[in-house]
């Protein structure tokens, strides 16, 4: 099994949850954010105890009766259904000669991951569909740590090629992803359809999180001298004397960022822009920390 | 201890190190290619620029330095004041005996050579006795490194020398010893000399004037001059050495002149030739010309006082005996002791300088080129088997190798 998080990401995702924003998920007794572990909720299932978990959530009967630790777990009123839909197009492919082997896509198998053990944790049910390469991929929906697996499997065979899928082979994605889900998107955004699929989920009242995958050199432009650029999309190439062309290009690439995220600002969408040479957590910290979880663990 | 070049104009040859930098100057568009998603920000409007550059460095510089020694061969560069071995040398004058001059400086661990053109070995026959002594012994000097040490044994009669004392850059061991050496020839040989006069009748009066002259020869040379007057028809003995001619032109006297003979003719203006008597006012009143084998004394008029004032004067016998003789040689011939060389300090400090000190860098330096050419060819080869899709293929490879991730789809 690819090692998709590496250790010192997944102790720092302790204090993360995953969080509708939206109230009243609809089924259940109650709305999500309020759910509580007591007495009288339906029993889910054991699981081995794990340094951290609180002591009073030990079934002290299993204890006695096994010689082991055991928590239990209820299942929760609302669980609530994650979505991660990841850019699988070509220009997930870009990476920093920086460091050559980590591109925009590995970045969003690692954060993909991190979602899906956020989900796993809380007992939230979760789903994948890349989008790219040869066909849509779709992971349906579902809870537990095959359901991860099977994730993780479907991601560690993703490979960055193709375009954007039109918008025919995106209709399962509209049956599964069902109103009250929360969507994480994990795209470069350079494709305006990508931008157009989460605007509307976010206008059909899904819950849309997005992060955009910039690579450094995309933020940066470290070039000088005669460049050949190639877009790994459409195969059109550039010459230019990359030194000369930077200040336009930096101009015109943060004006086209400032406009998606205003534009995704308006819509309502959470968005996070994650270029490859920071921290993998702030994007997730942006997205799943915040004040207003911290207050809700406190209550 | 320096370096000297003896062709500097040589060194024009390193024009020719434009030629591999012309070769290896590549004017290119380097274009490095870059898989960029963010493609459709990039404006167009800067197109790449071309770009100046030298491929192949080493093999450039290996070129260069070729071409430099090259140039530098041809220049002759030589290493002057590198102290050879210096040799000690002895030269024997012709005429010494080789035991004499052995037995005179000593010890013999010297080169033995005659001081004669070209310096022979003593081995070889004595040259001719001949010899301008003070001229070889300043050509020697040159030659010689100047550490080596000069012996010079010479006759105690020394010929052969001019003006001075002959001034060298170093001290010479001077030796003379008795020589048998053969009394040179005087310019004045004892021989017997006939000056005939053919004379027109009316020339007659100038006879006595030759007569004259002719008995103030024979003052100072007893009887070593005959003097012989006749008129122009008379035929000329075989003895003449000399002759008057005071008529008119005559075959006889064009007969005399192309058998090689001397002739003072008069009345001859319109000779060509140069000067040979002026009078006061630089008039001219005598020119000698050759006209084939012979020799022509033209007078501008006849030989009397009126045409020729130094007719009177009293070194005529002297000057008309010049004329017919040529001048007698300067003397050259000293006594040994007195003609022995000066050290000049001023030819001291040329010599030092001069390219008998120096040691000739050909043979290197042609090595030196035959190595570079070797390695040249070497670097070349090498380079040229990879590089025979051309640099600009590889660049791109190396740059598509590390930008581009393939994929293995």
């Amino acid at each position: 099994m690819l090692q998709l998080i590496p250790p010192d990401l997944r102790a720092r995702l302790r204090d993360l949850r995953l969080v509708a924003r939206r109230g009243g998920a609809g089924d259940g007794l109650g709305q999500h954010a309020s759910r509580s572990r007591g007495a009288g909720l339906e029993f889910a299932q054991y699981r081995a105890y794990e340094p951290g978990d609180e002591l009073r959530r030990i079934d002290w009967k299993l204890y006695a009766r096994s010689d082991r630790y055991f928590v239990r777990e209820a299942e929760r009123d609302s669980p609530l259904t994650a979505w991660l839909i990841v850019d699988a197009s070509a220009s997930m492919r870009q990476a920093d000669a920086a460091r050559a082997g980590y591109s925009k896509l590995d970045a969003a198998k690692t954060l993909a991951a991190c979602v899906f053990e956020l989900a796993l944790r809380q007992g939230d049910r979760f789903g994948l569909a890349a989008l790219g390469g040869a066909a849509p991929v779709f992971v349906p929906a579902g809870s537990a740590a095959r359901q991860r697996d099977r994730c993780l499997l479907e991601l560690a065979r993703l490979q960055a090629a193709g375009g954007w899928p039109d918008a025919a082979a995106l209709h399962p994605l509209w049956e599964r992803i069902r109103p009250p889900s929360v969507v994480v998107m994990l795209s470069d955004f350079f494709d305006e359809a990508a931008a157009e699929l989460a605007l509307r989920l976010a206008a059909a009242r899904r819950e849309v999180l997005s992060v955009q995958l910039l690579s450094a050199e995309e933020r940066d432009f470290p070039f000088a001298g005669g460049h050949r650029f190639l877009d790994p999309e459409s195969g059109a190439e550039r010459r230019v004397e990359a030194a000369a062309v930077r200040r336009d290009y930096l101009e015109r690439f943060a004006a086209a960022r400032a406009e998606l995220a205003r534009r995704f600002g308006a819509a309502g969408i959470l968005h996070v822009e994650h270029v490859l040479d920071r921290p993998l957590d702030e994007p997730l910290r942006a997205l799943f920390g915040g004040a207003g979880v911290e207050s809700k663990r406190s209550a | 201890m320096s370096l000297a070049l003896l062709a500097p104009l040589g060194l024009a040859a390193l024009a020719a190190l434009a030629l591999p930098l012309l070769i290896h100057l590549v004017r290119r568009l380097e274009l490095q290619t870059t898989p960029f998603a963010a493609l459709r920000w990039i404006s167009e409007r800067v197109r790449p620029q071309r770009r100046l550059r030298f491929e192949r460095l080493w093999l450039l510089l290996l070129r260069l330095v070729l071409l430099a020694a090259l140039a530098l061969l041809l220049a002759r560069p030589v290493w002057n004041g590198d102290a050879q071995p210096a040799r000690s040398w002895g030269v024997v004058a012709p005429g010494v005996a080789l035991g004499d001059a052995r037995a005179a400086v000593g010890a013999g661990e010297a080169e033995w050579h005659w001081l004669a053109p070209g310096f022979p070995r003593t081995d070889e026959a004595p040259p001719s006795s001949t010899v301008a002594v003070a001229s070889l012994l300043r050509e020697l000097d040159a030659e010689l490194p100047s550490a080596a040490k000069l012996a010079v044994v010479v006759p105690e009669q020394l010929g052969g020398l001019d003006g001075e004392r002959p001034r060298l850059s170093r001290a010479v061991d001077w030796r003379s010893v008795p020589a048998r050496a053969p009394e040179a020839a005087s310019w004045s040989n004892a021989a017997p000399i006939r000056l005939a006069v053919r004379y027109a009748p009316e020339s007659a009066d100038s006879l006595r004037y030759l007569r004259a002259a002719v008995a103030a020869w024979n003052q100072r040379e007893a009887g070593r001059y005959a003097f012989d007057a006749q008129p122009a028809e008379v035929p000329l003995a075989e003895t003449t050495t000399w002759l008057v001619w005071l008529a008119p032109p005559a075959p006889a006297l064009t007969q005399w002149l192309d058998r090689g003979g001397t002739a003072l003719v008069a009345g001859r203006a319109d000779a060509g030739g140069e000067p040979l008597w002026r009078d006061a006012s630089g008039r001219v009143l005598a020119r000698q010309s050759s006209d084939g084998a012979g020799r022509t004394i033209a007078l501008a008029g006849a030989l009397t006082p009126a045409d020729l004032p130094p007719l009177l004067d009293a070194d005529f016998p002297d000057r008309l005996r010049a004329a017919f003789a040529g001048a007698p040689p300067a003397p050259d011939r000293a006594p040994a002791a007195v003609a022995a060389p000066r050290v000049d300090e001023r030819i001291a400090a040329s010599a030092a300088q001069s390219p008998a000190n120096a040691r000739p860098l050909d043979a290197w330096l042609a090595w030196l080129i035959a190595g570079l050419f070797l390695l040249e060819r070497i670097v070349a080869m090498r380079i040229g088997g990879p590089a025979a899709e051309g640099p600009r293929a590889r660049a791109a490879k190396d740059a598509g190798g590390t930008r581009a991730q393939e994929s293995p789809t």
